[in-house]
């Protein structure tokens, strides 16, 4: 039996720019921690253009996320990947060292796939990934070759364990002899000198040796161990000599692979400790049904503020208006990553999420300034509207903020007004953050409206929720608390 | 185990207030008498000065130990030098500068006990020659006799030759995970075999010599050399600790006693008298009792006091006077003697018999007002509620002209319900005040549980600094008021 990727198939990598909107960078190096890993990194830049890819890698989170499953994987690829560390660095150790490292690998690797395989097949398992790897472990740990080298490497480690040596080191020499009955001096110490009270607080002596464990004269010293120890060393020897490697190849991919669920089940158990909640995403075609979604790097600040989002499907552009800093951008972007990570086969940050497998996302922020000026800022908004334009499709996802926002308010609602239509015909699916409130009324739209905080209307409640765009604006509030109204102007100029 | 504690403080937990105790009474000037520059009978007897227990077993067990270090003077002094000399020896010779070095801990540490083990035998000495009585120094003398002798010390003096490695370290060690070395346990060292044996047994043996050059060789050499010593290092580094702190504990137990040789000394050379306190249910009396904080700043025997009150439960010395002589001073008086009694010494009086072991607190004017947020009158109010808020039956408490920041009336009203509600509560109340309200109204309805104290006055109309009984003046107001009718 060939081993199947647990990864279901690959992707896309994600285009720079709209990665940059969407943040995604940063939403990595919070899944990523410190963590540095390429194979990873390039794995959750790849959006998938197979919905069935997301739906396996989607129900392979499904069982993970039964708890023991998860354990029993995490724990599995933790142990093959410490076997696989130590048969790279034995590569550079002295005999002595590498003919028992040989042993701990393996002992180490066994021990994993014999646990992994009779903790998986006792469980309830509904993926395809992890049953079909479930039944290769099987195959594995049942294989005679494999028996034999877990026989082996515990006579090994018997053997060494039998071994005990006197050292005595004097100026430059060492030497070395069987021990048999030596007298423990710390205990004399203490017989003699516990007669005195005292809790010897802070006695605690603790070094931390600053050469290994693994230099030529630790090798020197093993070698005078072996020397006294000959039927031990023998078999140590004889062990690496009959098994010189022994992890399967398609192991070693699922270890490697796995990753991929178990970096982002820890991230996402980080955010639940602090009562954020994820959902396995379901695609649907037409509508949009997100239920408390939220922004992740908000989260682990804990200041996200969820928000919901749906249509049946009939009207699918979105004005989003409001306040200014009321979070209209925030849930737009936040909007985007969860159509990001359905895409990459991951669970998003909601509670509840039915969403169209998207075919492409695509984002028009503010640019930073172009240096070359080959463009009027006005022609580089309808530049990249056009390029979406031509792109979209009935499952495109468009996220803008203030586009068109470049010129007057009349020209700016008509470019809105061009670019709904093309994407009405198109289909597409569209959230609009605009502070143009007119853009609400334009035909087939849903408005979002950013809204007040319900104990002062002066600050932001980054709730955003379906409404009419408040019909006065904060800097006319302000303006009005500093008497700068009409009435009040005309009153105080005589 | 050598255990003893002739001090029986317990936990040494500082009395509430203490700072103002220890600045109101003065009794910096009494720790520095005792100690004459000695900054650790000072400490000792800071802390012991202000306990906040002190319980009639534990004052009784101090006293018997004052009387006998009197009587032993010469071997608790003895012992004393003894002990500090070693310390300080120690001091010198123990520089535990890089604590996770465990050869250098093992050498200082090893230096240390040297010193100590050779210390040991002088402090046998003295104690074999002295004649102690009390419980406190005759349990001391007991557990350390019984626990030293001359085959320890023989021991002790040979494992410390061992632990200088002057033939190198040994030890045994076992093969771990990656072949790394396990559990190293030093040992005690086998003589070598460097004879002809050594080559007829080639075979059990493997020697690995470390080529001159090798220089790393030598420094991971040096590092398996720690990390075997590292285990031993914390137990010769505990058993050094041990050793120290057994003569840090005699040395520190001793030094009250040293204070207490001290102070008598002072005693006799300004020819104050000298009395053990004893308990008396019920009964406050003392006769002759001098301040002693004014008698070291004076150098000579001023003016004593004496009071006789008995009263179950609480009572209250109420002490008035225009004049400006004696008042505070006989509070501090009673004050000192209080916190000497807790302490097991003896106080400046003829005689001296207290009611409870309670502790003392003090209710003394502040001259700077340190918290301008809140009113003069608020500040003496939180300072005596925080008083309060520790108090138990048969402590002391020591108040000097309180409430005084506000006007006479209001604040006898609030003096009557406080004092009211001390003595109610069994505690006792040294009181100076000029509030005539409380005078009156107090001393009539607290007649059998308080007394007034005056200035005397003879007939002639001279002052004697002392204070008598007297009784509440009565208002002449109305005569004045009369008189000026009249007029």
């Amino acid at each position: 039996m060939e081993y199947l990727s647990i990864l279901g198939g690959r992707g896309r990598r994600i285009d720079e720019q709209i990665a940059h909107d969407l943040r995604i960078h940063e939403l990595l190096g919070d899944i990523f921690g410190k963590r540095n890993d390429d194979f990873l990194r390039s794995l959750y830049l790849e959006q998938l253009d197979n919905e069935e890819v997301a739906v396996f890698r989607l129900n392979v989170f499904r069982d993970l996320l039964k708890g023991e499953v998860l354990d029993a994987v995490a724990e599995f690829v933790e142990r093959v990947n410490k076997a696989a560390r130590i048969l790279e660095t034995e590569k550079d150790a002295y005999e002595e060292h590498r003919i028992g490292m040989h042993v701990d690998a393996a002992l180490i690797y066994t021990e994993a796939v014999e646990t992994a395989w009779s903790r998986l097949r006792g469980l309830p398992i509904e993926s395809e990934g992890l049953a079909s790897f479930t039944r290769y472990l099987g195959e594995v740990a049942g294989s005679e070759k494999f028996r034999e080298l877990g026989r082996r490497a515990r006579e090994a480690a018997e053997a060494r364990d039998q071994i005990k040596i006197r050292v005595w080191i004097e100026g430059d020499r060492i030497r070395v002899t069987r021990e048999e009955h030596g007298e423990d001096l710390s205990a004399l110490v203490d017989s003699l000198f516990s007669r005195f009270k005292g809790d010897g607080q802070g006695a605690e002596v603790k070094y931390i040796k600053t050469t290994g464990d693994a230099s030529h004269i630790h090798a020197a010293i093993l070698r005078g161990a072996f020397k006294m120890y000959r039927t031990q060393y023998d078999i140590l020897r004889r062990f690496s000599e009959d098994f010189p490697s022994f992890i399967d190849d398609g192991i070693a991919s699922f270890a490697k692979e796995a990753e991929f669920y178990l970096i982002y089940i820890n991230y996402m158990k980080s955010l639940e400790q602090m009562g954020y909640r994820f959902t396995i995403p379901s695609f649907i075609d037409g509508g949009i049904y997100v239920r408390k979604f939220y922004n992740l790097l908000l989260a682990k600040r804990g200041s996200a503020v969820p928000n919901d989002i749906q249509t049946d499907g009939s009207r699918r552009i979105f004005v989003i208006t409001g306040m200014n800093s009321g979070g209209k951008t925030t849930f737009a972007t936040s909007f985007g990553q969860i159509a990001f990570l359905s895409k990459l086969g991951l669970p998003v940050p909601a509670v509840e999420a039915k969403i169209p497998f998207f075919s492409s996302i695509m984002t028009a922020y503010p640019v930073e300034e172009d240096v070359e000026e080959s463009l009027s800022r006005l022609e580089l908004d309808v530049a990249r509207a056009k390029a979406i334009i031509e792109r979209a499709d009935s499952r495109s996802l468009v996220i803008t903020n203030e586009l068109f926002s470049n010129t007057t308010s009349d020209e700016g609602l008509l470019l809105t007004r061009l670019f709904f239509e093309e994407l009405a015909k198109r289909g597409s699916y569209c959230l609009f953050v605009t502070f143009l409130h007119k853009a609400a009324d334009l035909d087939g739209v849903i408005t979002l409206v950013a809204q007040p905080s319900p104990e002062d209307p002066e600050r932001p409640s980054y709730v955003i929720a379906p409404g009419r765009p408040p019909a006065e604006y904060m800097a006319a509030r302000i303006a009005r608390r500093y008497q700068l109204t009409y009435g009040k102007i005309r009153e105080a100029v005589k | 185990m050598i255990e003893f504690d002739l001090l029986r403080t317990g936990a040494a937990r500082p009395a509430a207030g203490a700072d103002d105790l220890r600045r109101d009474l003065e009794l910096d000037k009494i720790v520095a008498a005792a100690s004459g520059g000695d900054e650790l009978v000072a400490e000792v007897w800071r802390e012991v000065l202000l306990l906040a227990d002190s319980s009639p077993d534990s004052i009784s067990y101090r006293q018997d130990a004052v009387r006998d270090a009197l009587r032993n003077r010469d071997a608790v002094l003895g012992l004393y030098r003894i002990a500090n000399e070693t310390v300080d020896a120690v001091r010198r010779r123990v520089f535990l500068f890089r604590p996770h070095d465990p050869a250098v801990v093992v050498h200082e540490a090893v230096n240390g006990l040297e010193v100590m083990v050779a210390s040991l035998r002088d402090v046998l000495a003295v104690l074999k020659s002295a004649a102690f009585s009390s419980e406190a120094f005759r349990q001391m003398s007991k557990s350390v006799l019984d626990n030293i002798n001359d085959e320890f010390l023989a021991s002790a003096q040979q494992l410390v030759k061992i632990l200088r490695f002057e033939n190198g370290v040994q030890f045994s060690v076992r093969i771990g995970e990656l072949n790394s070395l396990e559990d190293p346990v030093l040992l005690v060292p086998r003589r070598g075999e460097s004879n002809i044996l050594s080559k007829v047994l080639r075979r059990d043996e493997y020697v690995y010599r470390l080529d001159p050059r090798d220089e790393a060789g030598a420094y991971i050499l040096d590092d398996i050399r720690k990390w075997v010593l590292a285990n031993a290092a914390s137990t010769i580094f505990k058993a050094f600790k041990h050793l120290d702190s057994f003569f840090q504990d005699l040395r520190r137990q001793l030094a009250f006693y040293v204070g207490a040789i001290n102070l008598s000394g002072y005693f006799e050379k300004l020819g104050l008298p000298a009395a053990y306190p004893r308990l008396s249910k019920g009964a406050l009396k003392f006769s002759g009792m001098h301040c002693l904080s004014l008698s070291i700043s004076a150098g000579s025997r001023p003016v004593p006091y004496d009071l006789d009150v008995e009263a179950e439960g609480g009572f209250a010395v109420v002490v008035t006077g225009a004049n400006r002589g004696g008042k505070t001073t006989f509070l501090k008086a009673v004050g000192q003697s209080l916190v000497l009694a807790r302490a097991g010494l003896f106080v400046p009086a003829d005689e001296f018999a207290l009611p409870s072991t309670g502790a003392v607190y003090t209710h003394f004017p502040r001259q700077e007002d340190r918290t301008l947020s809140y009113g003069k009158f608020e500040e003496e109010v939180k300072r005596l509620s925080a008083i309060v808020e520790g108090l138990r039956r048969g402590d002391y408490v020591l108040m000097d002209e309180s409430f005084s920041s506000t006007n006479q009336v209001e604040a006898s009203v609030v003096a009557e319900e406080v004092v009211a509600a001390l003595v109610d509560s069994g505690v006792n109340v040294f009181y100076v005040t000029f509030l005539q309200d409380f005078l009156n109204r107090f001393l009539e309805r607290y007649r059998e549980r308080a007394v007034l104290l005056v200035p005397e006055v003879r007939q002639d109309g001279t002052r004697t600094f002392r204070l008598v009984r007297g009784k509440p003046t009565p208002g002449y107001a109305i005569d004045i008021w009369r008189k000026y009718m009249a007029a």
